[in-house]
């Protein structure tokens, strides 16, 4: 019978123990929540004030009055503008997969295998 | 009593059990029995104290587990009491995302007279540090019994930052929603501006709050910027070319004011909308002066020849009239007093296309005459052009309709003057025109086409809109409209020149000049309307103010500037419009 009181009374105390560990745990989480929704809100401030920030200086009239005192651009005109399928490439001849030259860009002048300080002369052929 | 017991042979007493009281000995026999055991007794009572312990531990064991697997429901939620109370309001994009206006947070000093100690001490470190608060007013508010006194709205954070270090009990800060507008001065008018309490007042600000906004905000909800942002139609770049070309032309021009909108034919959605003079949304104190209203929708002109179009589609759609029909312009109209001439006077008889293209008075007349003067009333109405326009923005006004209609009426409206209305409603119905008959009403919101189409109104045939898409495109080829044209986007248009009523006549020198570009012709996607007002000849115009000279040229540099941004690729092998017609009328059998 005094074993069970001892465990008895051992095991209250070590109950109350518990749950005030677990309240005062409880109330640490609650704060540090309510901190992070506080930093949730600041940092969502400032990131607004950061995007007005962008917006004004992404300002159209803003941005032309730049380009126009530093930039030597023009305005577009419509000449100007076309469309990929517009654009004349060169014909391909005599360009295969298999030729050293598959795409047919390098562009056959004079009398061939040219050599300049930037063109390196096609090895000749045997 | 003689009790026979067994003798002990040591003692001479007895040995008997103690003589209880009766009552005694019947409580020990009803409670205890007569054979329990004492020892055993307690032995049963330590184990019920035992039984019930574990009971109220077991419980409690539960009761742990119950809660550590339900979720945490008593988090305080802490009110941010550093925060005012006022509202936030949804950031406003346009088509592209860009921000049209969005909140920020700034403090506001604020007092609580109550609390302080000494005023005046209060009121010199105060205006030291803010030198633009009124002393006096300042006095006055501090030196109140009161418990709360704004002192200063929406200032900024250095200003803050010096007035906290100065220290003065009773002085403290509130964060405030302010409305920011990064490029207000592109969309003045069309986004309106807010009140320092955050209320919109003007414009798309103003239709939020009537949307609901207000409702919310009264009701408490909407503090924080938990809201989805407002996409509205408009485009940030063309809303700027529109409003930059429109500057340099009222310059040019020495107009009074220019205004301009670019419409979607196809959904009704409004992609720029400008009023020049305007204000900065950002210090609205401008918005008040009436040089500044919105021109477009709170303003009432007459349109001029832009009319004519209308005209002539009415007598097409009525079948009063082909192509092909031919009126008599050799001599002017003569009705009593008035007396209805051409401006380039041609004195012969003209087809529709050449009443058109000459911008002819006296067919257009004679053509609305033929279709008779109450279908001419009716027409306008059925294209919207005799009530007023309800759009999102709260301001509009009514068209000036006359109050009696004769023919005498019928003849003036077919040219554009005798009925005024606001231009953002010619549009619409030139609208109507252009893209294959059906009337859309604007809007400033984004609309999908089927959305338009399924509040669109049928009010024109698609043979006549594609008629009328000719001569368009024959105005801007061999018409008045060819300093319009900008080679690559198939660009038709009509111009209008209108006199400006002054003191009850007709003033020649006082011109109302407006430009309706389509483009493209051949299948339209958006409307142009420039429009200036008392535009002054200059040498380049060779001393005319005409529309020609002054909106159809300004309408080419915005429509070159906008087209790429509009999604517009140029196209160079378009053939004449008399091509154009004859092949899409082939396709369409």
């Amino acid at each position: 019978m005094r074993l069970i009181n001892l465990f008895a009374a051992a095991a209250l105390v070590l109950a109350a123990a518990h749950v005030y560990n677990i309240k005062f745990a409880a109330t640490v989480e609650a704060e540090k929540v309510a901190k992070l929704r506080t930093e949730i809100a600041r940092e969502r401030d400032a990131i607004a004030a950061l995007r007005a920030e962008a917006a004004q200086l992404e300002n159209p009239a803003r941005i032309q009055a730049l380009a126009e005192r530093h930039l030597p651009l023009k305005p577009l005109d419509p000449a100007q503008i076309i469309t990929v399928e517009e654009i004349p490439f060169p014909p391909h001849d005599g360009a295969t997969p298999a030729s050293d030259d598959p795409a047919g860009i390098r562009i056959r002048i004079g009398p061939g295998n040219i050599a300049t300080g930037s063109i390196v002369p096609l090895p000749r052929p045997r | 009593m003689h009790v026979a017991a067994p003798a002990s042979p040591e003692m001479g007493m007895p040995t008997t059990t103690p003589h209880l009281p009766w009552r005694r000995r019947i409580a020990q026999v009803l409670l205890y029995g007569q054979d329990v055991d004492r020892a055993r007794k307690t032995k049963a009572r330590i184990g019920l104290a035992v039984v019930v312990f574990a009971i109220v531990y077991a419980v409690i064991a539960v009761r742990l587990v119950g809660l550590a697997a339900s979720p945490e429901s008593h988090i305080a939620h802490h009110a941010h009491t550093s925060d005012a109370v006022a509202t936030a309001r949804p950031d406003i994009l346009d088509r592209n995302g860009e921000i049209l206006a969005t909140d920020v947070k700034v403090p506001s000093l604020f007092a609580e007279p109550r609390r302080i100690i000494d005023v005046d001490e209060a009121v010199e470190l105060l205006t030291a540090v803010m030198p633009d608060l009124d002393t006096v007013e300042l006095r006055q508010r501090l030196g109140s019994k009161r418990g709360f006194a704004w002192l200063k709205r929406q200032i900024t954070a250095e200003q803050r930052e010096q007035v906290h270090r100065l220290g003065i009990p009773g002085i403290g800060f509130l964060r405030e929603n302010m409305r920011v507008y990064p490029s207000g001065r592109e969309i003045s008018h069309l986004i309106g501006h807010v009140n320092v309490d955050n209320q919109g007042i003007a414009g798309i600000e103003k239709w939020l709050d009537n949307r609901g906004l207000a409702d919310l905000h009264r009701a408490g909800f909407a503090a924080d910027r938990e809201q989805k942002p407002v996409e509205l139609a408009v485009d940030l770049r063309v809303q700027h070319a529109l409003r930059d070309e429109l500057a340099a032309a009222a310059k040019t021009f020495s107009a009074k004011a220019a205004a301009g909108v670019v419409l979607d034919v196809r959904t009704g959605e409004i992609i720029a909308m400008v009023s020049q003079p305007d204000y900065d949304p950002n210090n609205p104190r401008e918005a008040l002066d009436p040089k500044r209203i919105n021109r477009l929708t709170t303003g009432v002109f007459e349109m001029g020849s832009t009319f004519k179009a209308i005209t002539i589609a009415m007598a097409l759609d009525a079948g009063k009239a082909t192509l092909k029909s031919t009126f008599d312009a050799r001599a002017p109209l003569r009705y009593g007093r008035f007396s209805i001439g051409d401006y380039h006077a041609q004195r012969r008889i003209l087809t529709v296309p050449e009443v058109f293209t000459y911008s002819s008075n006296i067919g257009a007349a004679k053509m609305a005459l033929a279709v008779g003067v109450k279908e001419h009333r009716a027409f306008l109405r059925k294209i919207g052009q005799l009530d007023r326009l309800r759009t999102e923005l709260p301001e509009s006004a009514a068209p000036l309709v006359p109050a009696r209609w004769s023919e005498i009426n019928t003849v003036t409206i077919s040219f554009g003057h005798g009925l005024s209305v606001a231009p953002l409603q010619a549009l619409m119905g030139f609208g109507a025109l252009m893209n294959g008959g059906s009337l859309i009403p604007p809007t400033f919101l984004r609309r999908s086409e089927d959305e338009a189409r399924a509040i669109a109104k049928r009010v024109l045939k698609p043979q006549t809109s594609l008629a009328m898409r000719y001569l368009m495109r024959l105005n801007t080829e061999e018409g008045s409209g060819s300093k319009a044209d900008v080679k690559g986007y198939y660009v038709g248009g009509k111009t209008g020149t209108a006199e400006k009523v002054v003191d009850g006549r007709y003033s020649k020198s006082k011109l109302l000049t407006d430009f309706i570009a389509v483009l493209p012709a051949d299948a339209p996607r958006y409307l142009v309307l420039v429009m200036l007002d008392e535009p002054q000849p200059t040498e380049q115009t060779h001393g005319f103010a005409t529309a020609g000279w002054n909106a159809a040229p300004t309408t080419a540099k915005i429509i070159a500037r906008i087209a790429p941004m509009l999604g517009l690729a140029p196209r160079f092998d378009l053939p004449q419009a008399e091509r154009l017609i004859l092949t899409s009328a082939r396709k369409r059998r």
